[in-house]
C-alpha cells in the first residue's frame, strides 16, 4: 500500500474499450463514407487509416495503464499519471469520503473492482474525481479500511485485520418489488429515444437510395402495418429497458457500517455506493402518478458532497421502490431520526384557483392555438385540459407543511407528489414569496433549499396562508 | 413580520436607469432601422408598428417603472445570527439566510458601477448565493467585513 502500485492490467483493456467507444462513430464513418471511392491501394487507405486509429487507441490504453500509479504516503492517496505531463494528485485520506466499488463484466472473473474517491463537497468540479480503473478486491477493501482507521485518528497496521466486515444488514429489496420498479419505470422512454437516435445515426451510413425503393413498397402495405412495426419496436424496448433495471437493481441491498449506510446492487455489474450518515441533508419520497395509485413510492436520500456524475441521483435511492405503507418502518432502521407521516398543514381553499390556473394555463393558451391553427381537428386538444385541472386540484390536495420541533416537512406535487423531510441545522436558506396578487389574498409560498451534491436542491409549497408563510421563516430564524 | 431595515443606494436608481437607456437606444436603433428599410423598400407596416410598442414599452417600464419599483422593494438586513433580504418587482421574494450557513462573501463591481462608486456583495452558502446589487462602495465593503467576521464566529457543520 505504501510501495507506488500500477493497477491490474485488465485496466488496459478497460482503458481500450473505453476509447474504441469514443471513436466507434468516426470510424464507421471513415469506413461507410469512403467505401465506393478509390480503387487500387487508395480503396484501402480508409481501412489502413481505421487500423492505425485502432491501433493507437490500444497503444493508448496500454500507456495509460502503465503510466498510472498509485500508492498512500504521508496520510495521503496519491495518484501520478500521464505520458508528456505528470499528473499528481494527491488526495488527504480525511477528504475522501468514501469509496464506490463497481465491478463490470471485466472485473468479475478477476475478482477486481473498480474504485471511485469520493471528495467532500470539492469547490473545483474536477478535483472531485478520482478513479481506480481495476484493482483487486482485497486491495480495494484493505484501502477502505485503513481509509477508516486514518479517519478515526488511530494508525494502526491494519493489513493484520481480520477479513470479516461489520456490516449489519438493514434492508433487501424483494424479487417482485424489484419487477414492479422495472415494469412501472421511465427507463422505457429513455430505451426508446435512444433507439431512435440509433436509427436517426445509422441512417447517414445506409444505403439510402435502395432502402427508400424498399421503404415505397412498405407504404403499399399500408399504414397499419407500419404502426404496428413500431408497436414491436416499442414493445421490445420497453422490453428490454425492463429486463435491465431487473438486472441493475437486482441484490439491491443497504448495509450499516459503522456510520455509513452502504447500497450495493446489480447482477452482471456489481455496484457500490457509500453514504457516510453526517453527510445526510435530508430524504425525499416520490410518488408518481403510475406507482401512487398502486401504493409505491421511492425514498431518496439528499445528501451534500460526492462525485458529478449523472447518475448520483439514481444511486442515493435508498428504497427504489417500496410500499407507502411500509417506508415508516423500514426506513426508521436505516435512519432513525426522520419523523414521517405527521400530519400536515394544508393550503387554504382559496389557493385552490390558483393551483388549477397554474398547470392549466399553459395547455389552455396551447390547445386554443391549436384550435385555431388546425380547426377543427384541434379542438380535440382541448381535451387535455380536464386532465390539467385534475393534476392542479391533485397539487392543491397533497401540498402541506408541517413543523415539528427541529424537522421540517414539506409537500408538493406536479406529476411526482414529492415529501421533503429535513433538519432545520441542514437547510441552507429559507424564502418566502408573494405576488401583489397574493399579498392581497394574504398567500405566500415557501422554500427551503438544502445542499445536495455540489449543488442545491430546492422543497417548495405554493400558495399557504401568508400567516403559515411567516410561521415557517419564524421557526427557521435563530432563537434569541 | 416585520420587513428588513436597511434599503440600497439611491445612486442604484441612476445606475438602473442608464441600463434602461442602454436598452431603450439599442431598440430605438432598431426601430429606426425598421423605420428606413419600410420606406425603401416598402415593407407592410405593422413590424414598424410592433417596433415602436415595444420602444414605448421599454422606455415606460425600464427607464421609469421598474427602476423605481425595485429600489423601493429592495431592503435587507445583516444581525448576528441571521442575513435576511427582500426584493422583487411583482413576485415579492424574503429571503433568509442563517449566519452559521455562510461559507464566503464576495464584493464585485463592474465599470459602470464603480463609475457610481457602487458595489454588489454576494453571500455564499454550499448550496446557493445571495446578491444585493448597488450598495454604496464603502458600505459593501463594511458589510463583507462584518458578515465575514459574524459567519467566523458562528460554528457548525457542514
Amino acid at each position: 500500500m505504501y510501495e507506488p502500485k500500477r493497477l491490474h492490467p485488465i485496466s488496459a483493456v478497460i482503458n481500450f474499450i473505453k476509447g474504441l467507444k469514443d471513436a466507434i462513430l468516426p470510424l464507421v464513418a471513415i469506413v461507410f463514407l469512403n467505401s465506393n471511392r478509390g480503387e487500387g491501394w487508395l480503396g484501402l487507405l480508409p481501412f489502413l487509416f481505421s487500423g492505425l486509429l485502432l491501433l493507437i487507441i490500444l497503444a493508448g490504453g496500454i500507456i495509460k495503464w502503465l503510466r498510472f500509479t498509485y500508492w498512500v504516503e504521508e496520510g495521503e492517496l496519491r495518484i501520478e499519471h500521464g505520458l508528456f505531463v505528470k499528473k499528481k494528485r494527491y488526495i488527504p485520506i480525511d477528504r475522501i469520503q468514501s469509496l464506490d466499488f463497481s465491478e463490470g463484466i471485466f472485473h468479475r472473473p478477476f475478482q477486481l473492482v473498480k474504485v471511485t474517491v469520493e471528495t467532500a463537497g470539492s469547490s473545483d468540479a474536477m478535483e472531485a474525481e478520482a478513479e481506480l480503473t481495476a484493482i483487486r478486491k482485497e486491495e480495494a477493501k484493505q484501502l477502505e479500511r485503513f481509509i477508516e482507521e486514518v479517519k478515526r485518528g488511530r494508525q494502526q497496521d491494519v493489513e493484520l485485520e481480520d477479513d470479516q466486515p461489520k456490516r449489519q444488514l438493514v434492508y433487501k429489496m424483494s424479487m417482485k418489488e424489484i419487477v414492479i420498479m422495472a415494469l412501472t419505470s421511465g427507463g422505457a422512454g429513455v430505451v426508446i429515444s435512444g433507439v431512435l437516435v440509433f436509427l436517426s445515426q445509422g441512417m447517414e451510413f445506409l444505403p439510402v437510395d435502395v432502402i427508400y425503393d424498399e421503404v415505397i413498397d412498405w407504404l403499399q402495405f399500408g399504414f397499419l402495418i407500419i404502426a404496428s412495426l413500431i408497436m414491436l419496436v416499442l414493445l421490445i424496448a420497453y422490453g428490454i429497458s425492463v429486463l435491465l433495471t431487473v438486472l441493475r437493481y437486482s441484490q439491491f441491498s443497504v448495509f450499516h457500517d459503522s456510520g455509513d449506510i452502504i447500497m450495493t446492487r446489480g447482477l452482471l455489474e456489481k455496484k457500490q455506493v457509500t453514504v457516510p450518515l453526517n453527510r445526510i441533508q435530508g430524504i425525499r419520497i416520490d410518488e408518481n402518478l403510475i406507482r401512487e395509485p398502486l401504493g409505491f413510492a421511492t425514498v431518496t436520500i439528499i445528501s451534500a458532497g460526492g462525485s458529478l456524475k449523472g447518475d448520483s441521483d439514481q444511486s442515493l435511492r435508498v428504497l427504489p421502490l417500496i410500499k407507502r405503507t411500509e417506508i415508516d418502518r423500514v426506513l426508521r432502521r436505516i435512519l432513525d431520526d426522520y419523523q414521517l407521516d405527521l400530519p400536515v398543514k394544508r393550503p387554504p381553499k382559496r389557493s385552490l384557483i390558483r393551483y388549477l390556473l397554474r398547470l392549466v394555463w399553459l395547455p389552455a393558451a396551447a390547445s386554443t392555438a391549436a384550435s385555431i391553427l388546425f380547426y377543427p381537428l384541434g379542438l380535440l386538444s382541448l381535451l387535455v385540459l380536464p386532465v390539467f385541472g385534475w393534476l392542479g386540484y391533485l397539487s392543491f390536495k397533497h401540498a402541506g407543511w408541517n413543523v415539528e420541533n427541529y424537522q421540517l416537512t414539506l409537500i408538493r406535487r406536479f406529476f411526482v407528489k414529492q415529501t421533503y423531510i429535513m433538519k432545520k441545522f441542514r437547510i441552507q436558506s429559507m424564502h418566502k414569496d408573494q405576488s401583489v396578487f397574493q399579498k392581497r389574498a394574504q398567500l405566500g409560498s415557501i422554500g427551503a433549499t438544502l445542499k445536495s451534491g455540489i449543488g442545491g436542491e430546492s422543497a417548495r409549497v405554493w400558495y399557504l396562508e401568508e400567516e403559515d408563510t411567516h410561521k415557517l421563516l419564524d421557526w427557521y430564524r435563530h432563537e434569541t | 413580520m416585520n420587513e428588513p431595515t436597511q434599503r440600497i443606494s439611491t445612486r442604484a436608481l441612476t445606475l438602473w436607469r442608464l441600463y434602461g437607456i442602454i436598452q431603450a437606444s439599442i431598440i430605438a436603433l432598431l426601430t429606426i432601422g425598421t423605420g428606413i428599410f419600410t420606406y425603401l423598400f416598402n415593407w407592410p407596416l405593422w413590424p414598424l408598428l410592433s417596433i415602436s410598442t415595444i420602444l414605448v414599452l421599454v422606455i415606460t417600464l425600464y427607464i421609469f417603472v421598474v427602476p423605481s419599483v425595485r429600489w423601493k422593494r429592495w431592503r435587507y438586513e445583516v444581525r448576528d445570527q441571521e442575513i435576511e433580504l427582500q426584493y422583487g418587482l411583482f413576485i415579492i421574494t424574503r429571503t433568509l439566510v442563517p449566519m452559521v450557513r455562510v461559507q464566503h462573501v464576495d464584493t464585485e463591481q463592474g465599470p459602470l458601477l464603480r463609475k457610481y462608486g457602487l458595489a454588489t456583495i454576494s453571500i455564499s452558502t454550499a448550496a446557493t448565493t445571495h446578491k444585493v446589487p448597488a450598495l454604496d462602495e464603502r458600505e459593501a465593503e463594511e458589510l463583507r467585513h462584518s458578515i465575514s467576521s459574524l459567519a467566523r464566529v458562528a460554528e457548525d457543520d457542514v
